[in-house]
């Protein structure tokens, strides 16, 4: 989604939090997750700052109402696989806002969770992805057939905010002009505005009722009509045996518009700009149909969106730190697939890589149910792309720009190509 | 290097032998059997690695994640047999395991 620049808040006059007596002071670091240090150079060059030799796994900001951030991809894991400890009470920062958040099942431990899970699987597991593929393909390939012939586009406006919007528009059975509002409030959510926790909260909490008003008719329109499309497989899923509340189901068809419509529009700019620069790696892809598919979770590894949080369940001892129950935890997913320690030489976009370790869907229970749909949009805008626009590069003299957050953004990528008449 | 049989989808029985430590997925991709897209590269998140075991060794394999079994429920050729072959690490006890590639779905 495209952020306008006089939007963006300014990093003076930035609230700071007080201390907790918990929290030793050589784990005190000044990191505002919504204006990292940095951030003109890349989102995920100035998140690799904070992880450098000597600073703990754990330590603590008082940006953002004060919270933890995990530094390594061992500690992200562990994390975000033991919901006993790190429960998803509160999944995003700050707190304030977090606790506004009220989207299905994102804010649920096992074993509540395990039913609605169960639902949104049923609408996006690998099998329904198959029945649509033909489809996303020709969503594909008309957007890039727009413009291949001019030899330029802005891709994240022409392309990257288009694609998954229609897609996930296209499987939910939405109209197309609901789009600009349904990406205002997605924004509200993932990057919320305001320079104090209060003010934070209040932006996600009226993204949040914008998403809760926009989808309570639809959900009333399609429960028990059996329909097809997305929204109506999971208004229809029973959870427990019986048919799922209408407030729930609020909250899950939410989820669904907010994780829909905010994750790969940004990863897939990420994604381009690499290769822009890269015309190695993109004769690479274009060379062997298999190898293309397989770069996917390479992808995936080396272009991270995603930093969201976990409360601490009780109070305990965790990597030589005290934790409190209450205390907030960020997992920078950028911290895990750039980590040398889990991926040798995590800069470079390696095809032929072994053992590919990463947290860009998250992990454990919560692990990203929209995988396999962000997995086919990757594999078909490589395949569609590169075979109208083979060789691409960035138009001289331009730089895009990176904004940090919950989910990290990028505007202005203009792509440039030779234009086969 | 350990013994394993691949039974393709035509019907084709290959004999490759893997590493003691790679998985099973490693040693069929290695082997140049490219229909079995395995294309998660082993993150256990894609099930295109789906393979079906000889009886024999089922007891054998380690036990199945959460998540390896919500992505085989996925499969419309599901048996009691079907594992990830992502999450089969070779080893000694599997010498002469037998794998059948599982139907595309």
């Amino acid at each position: 989604m495209a952020t306008m620049p006089e939007e963006i808040s300014p990093a003076i006059a930035r609230h700071r939090a007080s201390q907790p007596s918990h929290v030793p002071d050589d784990r005190v670091f000044d990191i505002d997750m919504y204006a990292l240090d940095g951030i003109e150079e890349g989102y995920h060059e100035a998140w690799k700052r904070v992880q450098r030799p000597g600073v703990p796994e754990m330590i603590w900001t008082p940006f953002t109402g004060g919270h933890w951030i995990a530094t390594t991809g061992d500690t992200v894991r562990e994390i975000y696989h033991d919901p006993a400890r790190f429960s998803s009470e509160i999944i995003f920062l700050p707190k304030e806002a977090g606790e506004k958040y009220q989207m299905v099942p994102t804010r649920m431990d096992p074993p509540e969770h395990t039913p609605y899970r169960k639902s949104l699987d049923k609408g996006l597991n690998p099998a329904q992805m198959r029945n649509v593929e033909a489809k996303v393909r020709s969503l594909a390939a008309e957007l890039i057939e727009a413009f291949a012939t001019k030899g330029e586009c802005e891709f994240s406006a022409d392309y990257a905010n288009v694609f998954p919007v229609k897609v996930f528009m296209a499987l939910a059975d939405l109209p197309m002009e609901d789009v600009p509002v349904l990406s205002r409030y997605a924004r509200m959510m993932t990057r919320p505005e305001g320079n104090t926790p209060e003010e934070m909260g209040a932006n996600l909490d009226a993204g949040n009722k914008g998403f809760d008003a926009y989808v309570e008719p639809i959900i009333r329109a399609r429960r028990g009509k059996g329909g097809d499309d997305l929204i109506s497989i999971m208004v229809n899923s029973e959870i427990n045996g019986a048919a799922i509340d209408h407030d729930k189901a609020i909250g899950l068809i939410s989820l669904l518009l907010l994780a829909g419509l905010d994750t790969v529009v940004n990863f897939l700019s990420f994604m381009m700009i690499h290769l822009a620069r890269n015309p190695d790696l993109v004769a690479e892809l274009r060379s062997d149909p298999l190898k293309l598919m397989r770069s996917a979770e390479e992808m995936f590894r080396r272009f991270p969106v995603v930093s969201e949080a976990r409360m601490v369940a009780k109070d305990q001892e965790f990597k030589g730190v005290t934790l409190k129950r209450g205390d907030m935890i960020l997992l920078p997913t950028a911290l895990h697939g750039l980590d040398e320690s889990e991926n040798a030489d995590p800069w470079r976009i390696n095809l032929e890589r072994r053992g590919i370790s990463h947290s860009t869907f998250g992990g454990g229970p919560h692990r990203c149910a929209g995988m396999h749909l962000a997995r086919m949009e990757v594999i078909v805008t490589l395949e569609e792309w590169l075979k109208r626009i083979p060789e691409f590069s960035i138009k001289d003299g331009e730089k895009p720009i990176y904004h940090s957050g919950i989910v990290a953004a990028v505007d202005n990528v203009p792509l440039v190509w030779k234009a086969s008449v | 290097m350990v013994g394993i049989t691949v039974i393709t989808r035509e019907g084709e029985s290959v004999a490759l032998s893997g590493e003691t430590g790679l998985s099973v997925m490693e040693v069929i991709r290695d082997g140049g059997i490219d229909e079995l897209l395995a294309l998660c590269g082993g993150c256990c998140s894609c099930a295109t690695c789906h393979v079906h075991v000889a009886p024999e060794f089922s007891d054998r394999l380690p036990a199945m994640s959460q998540d390896e079994d919500d992505l085989l429920d996925s499969s419309s050729h599901r048996s009691a047999l079907s594992r990830l072959s992502c999450q089969l690490i070779v080893d000694e006890s599997l010498e002469g395991l037998t794998v059948t590639i599982a139907a595309e779905d």
